[in-house]
């Protein structure tokens, strides 16, 4: 899942990021409302945590733009001033969710899973193939009941494949969902990823190679 | 118990009207009564001699004739008296109704005002009485009203605009803090190292809370008024505040140009110390690379005054009134390290102007930066302390 915080104060932003980050969701940050739209041009995101107070472009107008463009991106709003009326308007822009300053992690992160959720509304809470399950909600993967010691990126990448039932996924592709500009954009490290993501897994194997394709669950 | 209802105005002004009415009637009747009687009196002349021609029978006939004349006449002025009072009586009670009822029409749109008013006040500041027809009493009343709710308005405006951007302003840093402890919290590779860092970030955004809270106690304060009057001089202090200023205006490369003449005033030094202080890191946070700030103290024709003007980025001249309103800032470019004042900084100054009877003037210059200029009303020459 990949996610882009628009948030001037950079502090807050990069806390923020490093906190999805560190639960598997490839973070980006941008600083300003014009960032922010001309980010959520390049890379289709899952989901914009969006300030509503934002220099040079207001979170209103991003919003409204973002709305304009359409798309499956989810748009969660922060703000500081958490008036009843201010989160009506949020609302009524079109933003999908909103979450007043100050907030908790945890409740912030719930928010994003269930907004990505809604995103692909046809993805069950918990992914299974044979006996291997994920439970996105929890970061919880096991196989045949045993839980599976992942790293936040192996169970993104494990998580994406088996959200993408049975499809094939290109490099590219887990590059960009998986991972964000914090890490090297390479696609040896999505195969050395894949690599020890395989080794976790054990026998029989699950993750097939397509030849020039990528890979697939 | 039911509550007997106060004389109202409606009341009391048809009272006075059915008094007026009963006096002057009855006023009316008594000089008619007086001339009526004086004129139409019954004169009998016995024409008086020895020769009388008139019989002692013709004497007493004439003499029982006017009696009975005379009594006829003050039948008729007894029944004129008793005429006059039931229709003293009857235009009396007239005049009370009628008395009522223009006293209603009168009071008509004093009452008007008053429901309107009171609805105003209830629902919506926004609207207006907007009286409309001649320029009279009622009209002018109602004018006044409307300006009167203009400045409620404009207050209530204010204060709302404060409060939402207060806790703006104090939810900002929360965030932050909050997200600080609880990334380090849930983090489980925290190092010793990290909690140590996250210490000491948190320590800082406690401090610059602080700062804040000091700053708005400081405007909740000036904006009291004055505790104290006592003598002091701007240039003095301007030059305490410049000695601590200048090395952080040379870290940033700002020249620092100053002519200080003396400005005796009069009011809470500590307080005219923090307005030149926030007018001179105004002036050092919101300058360009290479920029100056000149200071001016001295005296002039309508007092002493102190004048701040700073190079920085061009300002549009219908926002420098926006400055001086808490929390507002222009744009995010400043050569500062921080805000220190919140964006409360020049409203701090311009309470503590108002507070000291001083008037503050600022205008963009258009060369970029601002020129602000407090005049302070020269103190009151007092032989001794």
């Amino acid at each position: 899942m990949r996610v882009l915080v628009v948030e001037d104060h950079a502090e807050l932003a990069e806390s923020i990021a490093r906190v999805l980050r560190r639960d598997g969701i490839a973070a980006d940050i941008a600083e300003d409302g014009e960032e922010g739209l001309r980010r959520a041009a390049v890379v289709d995101y899952d989901v914009i945590v969006l300030d509503r107070d934002l220099p040079r472009l207001h979170g209103d107008e991003v919003c409204r733009a973002l709305v304009a463009r359409g798309g499956d991106t989810k748009v969660l709003m922060l703000t500081a001033s958490g008036t009843i009326a201010e989160r009506v308007e949020g609302l009524s822009l079109g933003a999908d969710d909103y979450l007043p300053k100050p907030f908790a992690f945890a409740e912030l992160l719930a928010r994003i899973r269930a907004l990505a959720r809604r995103a692909q509304p046809s993805l069950p809470p918990i992914l299974e193939h044979d006996d291997l399950q994920l439970d996105p909600g929890k970061r919880v993967a096991t196989r045949a009941g045993e839980r599976l010691a992942l790293s936040p990126k192996e169970l993104a990448v494990l998580e994406h494949l088996l959200g993408a039932g049975g499809r094939v996924v290109s490099a590219e592709e887990l590059l960009e969902r998986v991972w964000d500009e914090e890490a090297d954009p390479f696609t040896t490290t999505v195969k050395s990823t894949i690599n020890r993501l395989r080794a976790k897994l054990g026998d029989p194997p699950v993750i097939v190679t397509v030849p020039q394709g990528g890979y697939r669950i | 118990m039911p509550r007997l209802p106060s004389p109202t105005v409606r009341l009391r002004l048809t009272l006075l009207y059915g008094g007026l009415f009963l006096l002057s009637g009855a006023a009316l009747l008594a000089i008619t009564y007086f001339f009526f009687r004086r004129s139409t009196g019954i004169n009998l002349i016995v024409p008086n001699g020895g020769h009388s021609d008139f019989s002692r029978q013709t004497l007493e006939g004439i003499q029982s004739s006017y009696a009975g004349l005379e009594r006829a006449h003050e039948r008729s002025l007894h029944q004129l008296l008793v005429d006059s009072g039931i229709a003293l009586a009857i235009m009396s009670a007239g005049s009370i109704v009628l008395g009522w009822l223009v006293a209603g029409r009168v009071l008509r749109p004093l009452r008007t005002m008053t429901a309107t008013t009171r609805q105003i006040s209830e629902r919506n500041l926004h609207e207006r009485l907007a009286l409309p027809g001649p320029k009279d009493e009622l009209k002018d009343l109602a004018d006044t009203v409307d300006d009167l709710l203009s400045r409620l308005e404009a207050a209530f405006g204010a204060q709302q605009r404060f409060v939402a951007n207060a806790a703006h302003e104090l939810r900002t840093p929360m965030t932050l803090w909050r997200a600080l402890l609880e990334e380090t919290l849930t983090d489980p590779d925290a190092t010793i190292d990290s909690f140590r860092a996250t210490s000491r970030r948190l320590l800082a955004l406690g401090e610059e809370q602080e700062r804040l809270l000091e700053s708005l106690l400081t405007l909740a304060s000036s904006e009291r008024g004055l505790g104290r009057r006592e003598p002091f001089d701007l240039a003095v202090l301007a030059e305490a505040i410049l000695r601590d200023e200048s090395p952080e205006a040379a870290a940033l490369g700002l020249r620092i140009d100053t002519e200080l003449d003396p400005a005796p005033a009069a009011g809470d030094a500590a307080l005219a110390a923090r307005l030149v202080r926030n007018l001179l890191d105004n002036a050092v946070s919101h300058n360009v690379p290479g920029g100056a700030v000149h200071i001016r103290t001295g005296t002039g024709a309508e007092g002493t005054f102190l004048s701040v003007a700073n190079d920085g980025p061009a300002i549009p001249p219908g926002q420098v009134g926006r400055l001086f309103e808490p929390f507002q800032r222009l744009g995010t470019e400043r050569t500062g390290p921080n805000d220190d004042h919140h964006g409360l900084g020049l409203s701090i100054v311009g309470a503590i102007a108002t507070a000291h009877g001083a008037s503050v003037e600022a205008e963009a210059r258009p060369e970029g930066g601002l020129a602000i200029k407090v005049r302070f009303v020269a103190p009151p020459q007092v032989p001794h302390f």
